[in-house]
């Protein structure tokens, strides 16, 4: 046997695994999947759900698999009569308490507890219900919606929130049958710092956390004949909607989504990887500029507005290492409520701008009140008072909400046409597909920088350093015989590291790309349930393959982006991008 | 620092032993509680006024917390005297005392003439001879102070008194002469084991913290106490808390560890204030806080107190509370000694395991293995309380048998005719232990195999009158509420299981629903989180394991034998009584005038009420509301006068025709009842009633079973039952008289021939007494006498007889004997409180001048040639230990002589001929009683039933009846498929409000014939109540039978 493995039995199959491997794990390397509700790799090991409970010879009590790890010799056995039993009383219980309202859940047919209980053939419970009152729910977020009567306690979402996020809003509180996931004194998501990150509502095994939806609204707008609503989608959709349309963990179906968005009646389909490209664009210039003037450096890339709500939470002081820049969904927004707009005759006042995002906190960066640069430029234009105010994004859905809209009306992914997208908003460069994963953004950034500085062309435009899921990656580049050293962090608990390092002046970097989500946006938090490391690699993959793909890959490169400029924009960092493209920030409290 | 330690010793020696007399007070928050800080400061102000020379101390508790306050009071030279139950006024006779040298004897406890405190002797002083030794005194005789070595000698505020009875010594040699592995050794080897209630090896966990890998380490101590009942640790701590201190640097030192930390319950303001000021002592001593010179050791110390939450003792939990979380367990893996406080490795010891330490490394591993048993050696202090007399903090070696707790040291029941039927070990995480297994040895390992734990020491004690199902709702709803909420089982499993358990008190569970209780239960256990939550369903599953007829008794009868859930019942006499008679009825309506209304409640619910309210055990008085205020109502003696009275009046004829015409139509069902006696009777009334053809079959001529033919008619007038059997006539039950079944008639035959055959027969066959010459002439069984009597209305016995026997029928046996001129002497081998016969009878054969011998056990009956009996050669007897009914085991002295006697009247106990029931196919239990479906009365045999003492063995007549009549119901329902019995009953209009004002008389006894009178005849001693006497005893009831909700 190797050095650092141990023998175990699992149901009389005998196996080796590494010393230190959990008992579930080494059940599943066995091909035993043991079931659990509030265990997720990497997330937590909250062990409060007693489902993954597997008998070991020698042990009074029956273990939790999630907890324990192997022993040499241990056998394990997962299928007796008092494991089952354990599991099915375990599961009945939650289910006694749980509202069996399936048919009109958001997680309908994707809940683990409803699966679990298929699975281990719990039909009905023995038990009543205990709890007497109904919890309201916290609609207070305009991203998400909890629903504590739906919660199981499982702790995923608090050490999400805490753990991979550093965020803390919310937490358990209360005392046996009334301990509850809350937020501090019950003030509601909305109210406290939460940066509407989503992953809560990711790695929720029931409906106890969803975001908000807007299809609705959005169905309304698309019947309305009086208005033309246009669709811009994120690079990481295109990795995604095929995964919650059936399809495999990471289908890259870019052609499928815009033919399915305009099966949907949306009046133009366009993506934000234009506008992907366009922040590039005034991105390098402003790191370029701040390079070149001593701006305050490090620079950090503002995209991910979970994370810019985070800095503007924890680290207010911080708030100028912020590229001040909008995010592609906003600049998206901005421009085709100006020049979009302008170039078709359309009054901006009826066009509705809908962004499919893999993320929640994008509905909140919608609706932030800064976000209406179109309106601002128009105000004066068509003498607009202050009640016609329009924002420049009209609605933010996630992945998931777009399937949903896809399901309602029957649309058969897999039979799809590959279509298009629609111009002149429709082009982008494999800079901007790569804005998807961790790390993209200071590719495709150093992509263009570097050549706009040195005024040569890079032969080799893949910068793999930045690439991969480790936590925080960093890279060197040479600029004109300079070093320029960048680091990339995605989650905010990476997040929270470098923003350590620059508060104790021990950052060396020059430029930093923060990405809220573990992976980037390919694992948002509006990204199909399930979300694991094993998916975000594939989704990863497929957003590598699109990068080579499109061809042109360099955002400066972009044609319509050159037009957008020399027809409209004038030039990066002038005064229409300084009031359509960038933005400023708002300190907040940590409650 | 050196200096100063002994600087404080010497201090310390005069504090203990001064030079003038000294008074001293037990001041733990349970002497408080009782009034000892009135007590210290009405002896301070005296001291102070009168300019006394007396010192005066505050010290701990003792323990004995049930004669609390407690003070000691110490003449220079002389042993120190306990008081107890000192009060405030006793202060002037005390000072009185103190001044003559002789204090009142009423408050002397003991004397201490010498103290081991282990480390150290204190020796007072010889004299007062005639004053108890501390450890000749029931409570602590048996005991061993290892814990409690200094509680309620020092002065838990004083380091100097601690240093001067050897404390801090045990450190000082630990971290002076002593390797960190050496104590880590010396630990292990002690086999110490966690006191906090799992008992793990204190050595192995400090073993594996030392070898953690860690720059910081931390060790601390749970000081949370939670358990309902528990209190040691806080005495401990309120009484010594340098031990504590002393314990956690000892480990510390053995375990590598800088910062200890006492997690205490902020509850125990006391105690938190006593540990503070300790840790101040002993930093600016130099112990804490800085190098401890001679060694390179130095520890920080803090207190913190805990956040209220029971699950805060839970060792994960607790933790997450001193980093300032909610306290929520964690999953262990990872354990504590790997990552525990603030994700460094990390000990955590309950107080009493530190505790424990000092005296290891003080004493060594081999000395401390003396005590206690091989698996588990050592002492644990053990809150005993509940329903014992002498409640406190007791302190065993391990390994005593829980009679000695219970019954020894606790001095049994605490009431009067009271039976201890449990006690509860270990909190909410324990279990529920009968008294028939008290003779389990209090270890570890013991406690566990009978799925009880020993947990924190907390031990309550549980007579009759507690509930079994309402016990393990008591618990389960302490832990539902406690449970941090954290994983599924406890907190979803638990709040079901209060559920389940709430159905059960209310009468309203079915059998399914106990299975799914049990199997919950199981399910909560194995797969809980945390400790608290693996354990919390222990209650359920003791009481299922060892109580499940009371589980079935709520479900199946919608009873609580216990009174105690208040949904089964109205009034707690009528729950008590065994035919469950309508008390507040009859003595409300007796009240009102109307005495044949009264009469005829009690007729309906009791077909002999005249018979009954003579001979009944009278189970309604043991349970009467009015005994909180003076003495029972007695209700039995009542419903004899309304009997007497009617008869009398010939006023019972109306009442029989009523229940004449009331009589159901014919039903055309058969059904024969074997057995005459108080079942067959009951069951007969009420069957025949019903419509029912009912026959009933006795092998003796005349009908009443044990009423006629055992019990002497001095007691019970043949002529009240003769007069009471007419009713029976009256509703047309037809007898079969001389049938005995298996001789005259078969039950195959009756099965044939009725519908429905229901058995009996009573429990008359004789125990064996195994002694040799039980053969001879002479010799005759009690219930033999008694029945001869009643058939030939004479015996013939000669001059001098011997009854063997503590029963009812041995006193029987002797009082009947005594009236035909006998000398007669009882033989009992136990003591006379422990003889099984009704209290009241063996007064009134005392008082007849009957002679008792207790203590004697017969060894065997000697003959003359011709086998005449001429005496009984018996063995003196001593009271042993206790056995698990509560009684001493009787233990031959050696010493035997010869009673001289003409007779030997065995009376050792009566049981069910099993015998008969083998024949006649009938399956039996291993006691020899019939074995029937619970509460159904069902035998093996298709349409047999059976009832009364031959299912339940010997018990009392009213109990037969009881049985009878549940199953004469249950009979009738099976007959006719539709429940009809209870129209037999009719509810009486009376009044129902609440007496405004409490008639202040004790119990009203009846007229009785004076002893003079009594000789040479059988007439009936008690007379029975005037009309005025009948009527101001209804008055004295409270009627607690009336519900009134306050409106608000």
């Amino acid at each position: 046997m190797a050095e650092g493995y141990v023998n175990v039995t699992i149901d009389s199959r005998q196996i080796s695994v590494q010393k230190g491997t959990t008992i579930l794990n080494a059940c599943r390397a066995a091909g035993v999947n043991v079931p659990t509700l509030c265990h997720l790799d990497d997330v937590s090991t909250n062990a409060s759900c007693g489902i993954c409970v597997v008998e070991v010879k020698g042990a009074k009590r029956l273990l939790r698999s999630c907890t324990y790890s192997v022993w040499p010799d241990m056998e394990v056995y997962t299928n007796t009569e008092r494991v089952r039993k354990a599991r099915k009383t375990n599961l009945e219980l939650l289910l006694a308490n749980h509202p069996l309202d399936c048919l009109n859940c958001d997680r309908n047919q994707n809940c683990e507890l409803q699966s679990l209980a298929y699975e281990l053939g719990v039909r009905q419970t023995r038990f009543p219900r205990t709890k007497t009152a109904e919890i309201p729910l916290d609609i207070s977020s305009p991203a998400l919606i909890r629903d504590p009567n739906k919660c199981i306690l499982c702790g995923r979402c608090v050490a999400v929130c805490a753990e991979v996020q550093t965020v803390h809003a919310i937490d358990f509180t209360g005392r046996g049958l009334s301990s509850k996931v809350t937020t501090f004194l019950d003030k509601g998501l909305g109210n406290v710092a939460c940066t509407n990150c989503g992953q809560c509502a990711l790695v929720c095994p029931t409906g106890a956390i969803i975001e908000k939806s807007d299809v609705e609204a959005v169905w309304k707008d698309i019947a309305n004949p009086d208005l033309i609503t246009i669709v811009q989608t994120a690079p990481a959709i295109r990795v995604g909607i095929g995964e919650a349309m059936g399809m495999d963990y990471g289908a890259l179906v870019t052609g499928q989504m815009v033919a399915g968005l305009r099966r949907l009646g949306f009046s133009k389909v366009f993506d934000t990887q234009f506008a992907a490209d366009l922040t590039i664009i005034e991105e390098g210039h402003e790191f370029i500029k701040r390079l070149s003037t001593g701006g305050t450096l490090p620079m950090i890339t503002s995209c991910s507005p979970g994370w810019i709500k985070f800095i503007e939470h924890f680290y207010p002081e911080q708030l100028d290492h912020l590229s001040t820049c909008k995010s592609p969904q906003q600049m998206f927004g901005a421009v085709a409520k100006t020049f979009y707009a302008e170039k078709l005759n359309i009054d901006p006042r009826k066009l509705r701008v809908v962004s499919i995002m893999p993320c929640t906190a994008k509905k909140y960066e919608a609706g932030r009140s800064e976000m209406d640069g179109a309106f601002k430029y128009w105000k004066e234009k068509l003498d607009l008072c202050d009640e016609e105010r329009f924002a420049d994004v009209d609605y933010a859905l996630t992945t998931r909400e777009l399937a949903r809209m896809f399901k309602e009306v029957g649309i058969n992914f897999a039979q799809l046409p590959e279509e298009p997208f629609d111009n002149p908003l429709g082009t982008s460069t494999g800079a901007a597909v790569i804005f998807g994963a961790t790390g993209g953004v200071m590719e495709a950034a150093l992509r263009t920088v570097y050549e706009v500085l040195t005024g040569t062309s890079l032969e080799q435009v893949d910068f793999k350093d930045v690439r991969g899921m480790e936590g925080i990656k960093e890279a060197e580049v040479t600029i004109n015989g300079t070093p320029v050293k960048v680091a990339v962090a995605h989650t905010l608990s990476n997040a929270r590291k470098v923003l350590e390092e620059i508060k104790n002046g021990k950052s060396p970097y020059a430029f930093i790309e923060v990405m809220t989500c573990p992976g980037g946006c390919l694992g948002g938090g509006g990204q199909p349930i399930p979300t694991t490391w094993e998916i975000r690699k594939k989704r990863a993959e497929s957003i590598y393959q699109e990068d080579i793909n499109l061809g042109i890959r360099k955002s400066h490169e972009n044609p319509e982006i050159k037009a957008l400029y020399d027809e409209f924009l004038g030039q990066p960092l002038g005064l229409k991008s300084h009031h359509l493209l960038h933005t400023r920030y708002t300190p907040r409290g940590i409650i | 620092m050196n200096a100063r330690f002994d600087e404080l010793k010497n201090i310390g020696q005069r504090l203990i032993r001064p030079q003038t007399p000294a008074i001293a007070v037990g001041m733990g928050t349970c002497g408080i509680g009782n009034g000892a800080d009135q007590l210290f400061e009405a002896f301070r102000t005296t001291i102070a006024e009168r300019n006394l020379d007396i010192q005066l101390r505050q010290v701990g508790c003792l323990g004995y917390c049930a004669d609390e306050p407690l003070v000691n009071i110490y003449f220079p030279g002389k042993p120190l005297l306990v008081l107890h139950k000192v009060v405030k006024r006793d202060v002037t006779a005390i000072f009185k005392g103190i001044e003559k040298g002789t204090l009142p004897k009423r408050l002397v406890l003991c004397k201490i003439s010498k103290w081991d405190h282990l480390s150290t002797v204190v020796e007072y002083g010889e004299g007062y001879p005639d004053i108890p030794e501390w450890n000749e005194v029931p409570f602590f005789k048996r005991q061993m102070k290892l814990i409690m070595r200094d509680a309620g000698l020092i002065d838990p505020s004083s380091i100097s008194e601690y240093i001067a009875v050897g404390g801090y010594a045990a450190l000082l040699k630990a971290v002076r002469t002593m390797t960190p592995e050496a104590v880590v050794e010396e630990v292990k080897d002690a086999k110490l084991r966690g006191r906090g209630g799992a008992g793990f090896s204190t050595g192995i966990k400090w073993e594996l913290l030392r070898k953690a890998p860690g720059e910081k380490k931390y060790i601390i101590c749970n000081a949370d106490e939670g358990d309902p009942g528990a209190y040691m640790n806080r005495n401990e701590i309120e009484s010594d808390p340098h031990m504590l201190i002393e314990g956690m640097m000892i480990g510390a030192y053995a375990m590598g560890a800088q910062e200890g930390i006492i997690y205490i319950r902020a509850e125990y303001p006391l105690a938190v204030e006593r540990l503070t000021n300790a840790v101040k002592q002993a930093t600016e001593l130099g112990l804490i806080g800085s190098v401890i010179p001679g060694s390179d050791f130095s520890f920080t110390l803090s207190v913190v107190k805990g956040a209220g939450a029971f699950v805060c003792g839970e060792e994960t939990s607790l933790m997450s509370s001193i980093e300032g979380y909610a306290g929520r367990a964690r999953p262990r893996p990872p354990f504590p000694a790997q990552k525990g406080y603030l994700g460094c490795p990390t000990n955590i010891n309950n107080v009493e395991t530190w505790c424990n330490v000092p005296v290891v490394i003080g004493k060594g591993s081999a000395w401390y293995k003396a005590t206690g048993t091989e698996k588990s050696p050592g002492t644990k202090v053990f809150s005993l309380v509940g329903k014992v007399k002498n409640t406190g903090l007791v302190e065993l070696p391990l390994g005593e048998p829980l009679s000695t707790l219970v019954y020894e040291i606790g001095g049994g029941a605490a009431g009067k005719e009271k039976r201890i039927k449990a006690v509860q070990s270990g909190g909410p995480s324990g279990g529920c232990i009968p008294a028939d297994k008290f003779s389990t040895p209090v270890d570890y390992e013991s406690l566990a195999e009978i799925g009880a734990i020993m947990g924190s020491g907390g031990m309550v004690v549980l007579d009759q009158d507690n509930c079994m199902v309402d016990t393990a709702r008591y618990f389960i709803e302490f832990t539902k509420n406690e449970s941090c909420g954290k994983c599924v089982p406890c907190r979803e499993g638990l709040a079901q299981e209060l559920e389940l358990l709430d159905k059960v008190v209310n009468g309203k569970a079915t059998q399914e629903e106990l299975t799914l209780m049990e199997s919950l239960a199981n399910s909560i256990g194995d797969t809980a989180l945390c400790g608290f939550g693996q354990t919390a369903p222990n209650p359920v599953l003791t009481t299922l394991k060892y109580f499940r007829n009371e589980y079935e008794e709520h479900i199946l009868r919608q009873h609580c034998s216990a009174g105690v859930c208040e949904a089964l019942f109205d009034a707690l006499c009528v729950n008590s009584c065994p035919m469950h008679m309508n008390i507040p009825a009859y003595l409300e309506l007796l009240k009102e005038n109307r005495l044949e209304e009264a009469f005829e409640s009690t007729i309906r619910d009791n077909p002999l009420p005249g018979t009954i309210g003579r001979i009944c055990h009278f189970h309604c008085q043991m349970r009467c509301r009015r005994e909180t205020v003076d003495t029972p109502v007695h209700q039995g003696e009542i419903h004899r006068y309304l009997a007497d009275t009617i008869y009398k009046m010939g006023s019972e004829q109306k009442i029989y025709e009523t229940l004449m015409t009331e009589k159901k139509p014919a039903t055309g069902k058969k059904v024969a009842i074997v057995g005459a006696g108080p079942a067959g009777l009951a069951a007969a009334f009420y069957l025949v009633r019903l419509g029912h053809d009912v026959i009933v079959y006795d092998a003796n001529p005349k009908a009443g079973g044990v009423l006629r033919y055992g019990i002497p008619a001095y007691r019970l007038p043949r002529e009240v039952l003769d007069k009471e059997l007419e009713l029976y006539k009256a509703l047309g039950v037809k007898f079969r008289f001389n049938k005995r079944l298996g001789t005259d008639i078969h039950l195959e035959y009756l099965e044939k021939e009725f519908d429905a055959v229901f058995l009996a027969i009573g429990a008359y066959e004789h125990m064996d007494l195994p002694i040799p010459g039980t053969e001879y002439k002479g010799v005759i069984q009690g219930t033999v006498l008694l029945d001869t009597l009643e058939r030939k209305s004479r015996v013939s016995v000669g001059k001098k007889a011997v009854i063997i026997g503590g029963g009812n029928v041995a006193i029987d046996a002797a009082r009947s004997l005594w009236r035909v001129g006998t000398d007669v002497t009882v033989v009992y081998r136990r003591s006379r409180d422990a003889m099984p016969a009704n209290k009241l009878e063996i007064e009134e054969a005392v008082a007849e001048g009957i002679n008792f011998e207790f203590f004697t056990a017969p060894l065997s009956i000697k003959a003359d040639a011709k086998g005449k009996v001429i005496a009984l050669e018996v063995m003196e007897m001593t009271g042993g230990t206790f056995d698990t009914s509560g009684r001493r085991k009787p233990i031959e002295t050696g010493k035997t002589r010869d009673i001289a006697c003409d007779n030997v009247i065995i009376a050792t106990g009566e049981r069910v001929d099993s015998g008969l029931l083998e024949r006649e196919k009938i399956v039996t239990t291993k006691w020899g009683t019939v074995c029937v479906e619970p509460y159904r009365y069902k035998t093996n045999r298709e349409r047999v039933y059976a009832a009364g003492d031959m299912v339940s063995g010997p018990s009392t007549a009213a109990e037969a009846m009881g049985l009878a009549r549940e199953a004469a119901s249950f009979i009738d329902f099976e007959l006719m498929g539709v429940k009809r019995f209870d129209q037999l009953f009719k509810t009486f209009d009376y009044s129902h409000e609440p007496p405004t004002e409490i008639v202040m008389t004790k119990q009203i006894e009846p007229r009785h014939l004076s002893v003079a009178s009594r000789r040479g005849n059988f007439q009936e001693i008690n007379r029975g109540y005037m009309g005025d006497q009948a009527r101001l005893e209804a008055t004295r009831c409270l009627r607690c039978d009336i519900r009134l909700s306050a409106r608000g």
